[in-house]
């Protein structure tokens, strides 16, 4: 299969335009308002699910592909990029919004949507989807805020006092990041003279340590604070649990895991001698995360509270794959940094299906307080099941996806001789089991308390099925990758070699530089401990 | 109510920013200007007639047309991309030469991608800029709650 390069501009164009075509009926009366603008944007997902998967599907064949927009060549113009692991996150985040969209349908109320709900979904959509494909280091920061404008306002869609609070939160702690993000953009132009991703690459070799140091901490910042990793997670859980349910589900799905997503691209293609020479900071960060993210779930009165903490503690786990990326072991180079791909799919599948089902409860009890909910589960059979499977599944239970990405995780770890956030991470995943089958009990189990009226306008049973039906796809997903596992590790082991090959992806991106350009890719700098030679692929 | 000088300001200068605005958005492909700052030059105007003639007035003058704007621009933008790919690839320059008597006018997708910046960024501007305005006038007509406010 062939592809002409200018296909890597729909992931952005598609969205942008069934958005714009979205936005031109804003001033329509409300019922068709909101009608047309959910067609186009659920034409909209669909077409960028199509095209992601097409994308995939190529990018799996061992297929890289790059654009220079406007067909200037590369180090002067934009860059955009496409590799298995691109592929994967496109992929990913367009069945997200897809699977979303139906519940989405059935329970935003009518003044967020004629408030502009729908075409929001798309601007955030093209916002992740350039983030993932950008090739430059400003167009990178670019997209970030794009992403961060359109969720700010599907944030505060519906204007209570505690969205705007939280709204300005988030927004005030995020801008921090993006600055860091420019900061870094900024002192990389002004010492490398080049923001081309595949140009930084080749020149970072050659910058002074300190330079390298710099750069890299601006950078982990700048994503940590996206990542919600510690100590940078505290716009997380004072804003998630204040917008609609189906925004937060979308968040989870999306937000943090674009920062994830930047760290495992920029890493491994800049400075992977870093990840190791760091390796005891990335540790420390990772299992801070973990703990504290866990342990603060079990102080939380409410459903979202309590699963925004655990988005925070999972994100740890993340970090700690990309700690062992570059470290030699049994399996290979970069076996780490698979590991951490499948986990970041896992969890967008479990945490979306987790807050899907969360948020159904809210929206039918009219509350998400966990001592005014319990025996929900003669009331509500089926969503009881999913969200115990997906709470099983994020604490890491066979047959699940959970399951695969923790023990490959853990064999890694101890492999690479990194045994205490080993045994971190085995507590941790054994105080999550504890928290979810709290939380499992107070919503589902015990004595029934009295039933709330429906918060939307749609009948139940219309309800139950358009919001039933997206967590069930997502637990079914999640069940399919712990049973097909071998599978899905080809997948992401395919997308951390072409991750961790930084030669391959400077050939793609500037297919005229110099031999001794590539060749100073493969000799890693003095300071360096261990050779970069997974080059050439495990 | 609003005041008569402001209204007079209001009255002259208003078009005369919006011919700034236009001005710099024409010359920005060369020279300092372009489509961000025209439209920031332009929600300017808007807010002069905000302060002169208040937000509801000007909500119901513009407020309709502020959301398609920003899809109008969005879509010029992304129209001005799609173009390029006649030429070869997504964004692609594309020039036309018109002739005017002596003068020559080169018309260009670049311009074409800025049109639809100043747009989203008129759009966005004014769309803000009524949204705090009129949070500020409901504040002030809270306390007094009737007429007679001197200031």
């Amino acid at each position: 299969m062939t592809l002409h390069p200018t296909v890597l501009a729909l992931p952005v164009a598609l969205p942008l335009i069934f958005g714009a075509l979205g936005m031109l009926f804003q001033s329509a009366r409300p019922p068709r308002r909101v009608r047309v603008q959910q067609a186009f944007t659920g034409i909209g997902l669909g077409a960028n699910l199509v095209l992601a998967l097409v994308l995939l599907i190529y990018a799996l064949n061992g297929g890289r592909l790059a654009y220079q927009m406007g067909l200037w060549p590369a180090p002067f113009g934009i860059s955009v990029y496409l590799d298995a692991l691109t592929a994967i996150m496109l992929a990913m985040v367009g069945l997200l919004s897809v699977v979303i969209f139906p519940f989405a349908l059935a329970t935003i109320d009518a003044e967020r949507a004629r408030a502009g709900f729908f075409p929001m979904m798309l601007f955030l959509l093209m916002g992740a989807n350039g983030a993932f494909i950008t090739g430059d280091l400003f167009n990178l920061y670019v997209f970030y805020e794009v992403l961060l404008m359109s969720s700010f306002v599907m944030l505060t869609l519906g204007g209570t006092p505690s969205q705007i609070n939280g709204g300005i939160r988030y927004v005030v702690l995020n801008l921090m990041g993006s600055m860091m993000l420019l900061l870094a953009a900024g002192i990389t132009y002004g010492t490398l003279g080049t923001l081309n991703m595949a140009h930084i690459a080749v020149r970072m070799g050659q910058a002074p340590y300190l330079v390298q140091a710099v750069i890299a901490g601006l950078l982990l910042i700048a994503f940590g604070a996206k990542a919600a990793t510690f100590p940078l997670f505290f716009w997380l859980p004072s804003s998630y649990h204040t917008p609609h349910p189906v925004v937060t589900a979308i968040f989870s799905g999306v937000l943090t895991k674009v920062g994830m997503y930047s760290m495992f691209r920029t890493f491994p293609l800049f400075f992977p001698w870093l990840l190791n020479d760091w390796q005891p900071m990335l540790m420390t960060v990772a299992g801070l995360t973990m703990v504290i993210g866990v342990l603060g779930a079990f102080a939380q009165p409410t459903i979202r509270r309590l699963l925004s903490f655990h988005i925070i503690s999972q994100i740890g786990y993340m970090v700690m794959g990309l700690a062992v990326a570059m470290t030699p072991s049994a399996f290979g180079v970069g076996f780490g940094l698979a590991l951490a791909i499948l986990f970041l799919m896992h969890n967008q599948l479990v945490k979306t299906a987790l807050l899907l089902g969360g948020g159904a409860v809210e929206l039918e009890m009219g509350t998400g307080k966990l001592n005014e909910l319990g025996g929900l589960v003669k009331q509500m059979p089926v969503q009881a099941t999913l969200f115990l499977v997906a709470a099983f599944s994020l604490a890491g239970f066979p047959p699940t996806s959970g399951f695969i990405g923790k023990l490959g995780l853990l064999e890694v770890t101890f492999s690479a001789g990194q045994w205490v956030i080993a045994a971190v991470s085995i507590v941790v995943s054994l105080l999550t089991t504890m928290s979810m089958i709290r939380l499992w009990q107070y919503v589902f189990w015990g004595k029934p308390h009295r039933a709330q009226p429906l918060q939307h306008g749609r009948t139940p049973h219309q309800a139950t099925l358009m919001t039933t039906a997206p967590v069930a796809i997502l637990v079914a997903l999640s069940l399919l990758i712990g049973v097909a596992a071998q599978p899905a590790l080809d997948m992401v082991q395919v997308a951390a070699n072409q991750a961790i090959d930084r030669a391959g992806y400077v050939q793609v991106v500037n297919p005229e530089l110099t031999a001794t350009d590539l060749k100073s890719l493969q000799t890693p700098p003095a300071t360096s401990a261990v050779q970069t030679g997974a080059d050439s692929g495990g | 109510m609003t005041e008569i000088y402001l209204r007079l300001v209001d009255l002259i200068l208003t078009p005369i920013i919006m011919l700034i605005a236009i001005m710099l958005f024409l010359r920005g492909h060369d020279l300092p200007g372009g489509g961000f700052i025209a439209g920031l030059v332009f929600a300017a105007a808007i807010e002069l007639s905000i302060l002169a003639r208040g937000a509801e007035a000007t909500r119901e003058r513009y407020g309709p047309w502020l959301a398609p704007l920003i899809g109008v621009g969005l879509g010029v933008a992304v129209v001005a991309g799609l173009i390029g790919i006649y030429g070869g690839g997504f964004f692609r320059g594309m020039w036309v030469e018109l002739y005017i008597g002596a003068s020559k006018l080169k018309l260009g997708t670049p311009q074409l991608f800025d049109l639809g910046v100043m747009l989203v960024v008129i759009g966005m501007a004014i769309t803000y800029l009524l949204r705090l305005s009129e949070a500020a006038e409901a504040a002030t007509r809270t306390p007094t709650a009737g007429e007679g406010g001197q200031s």
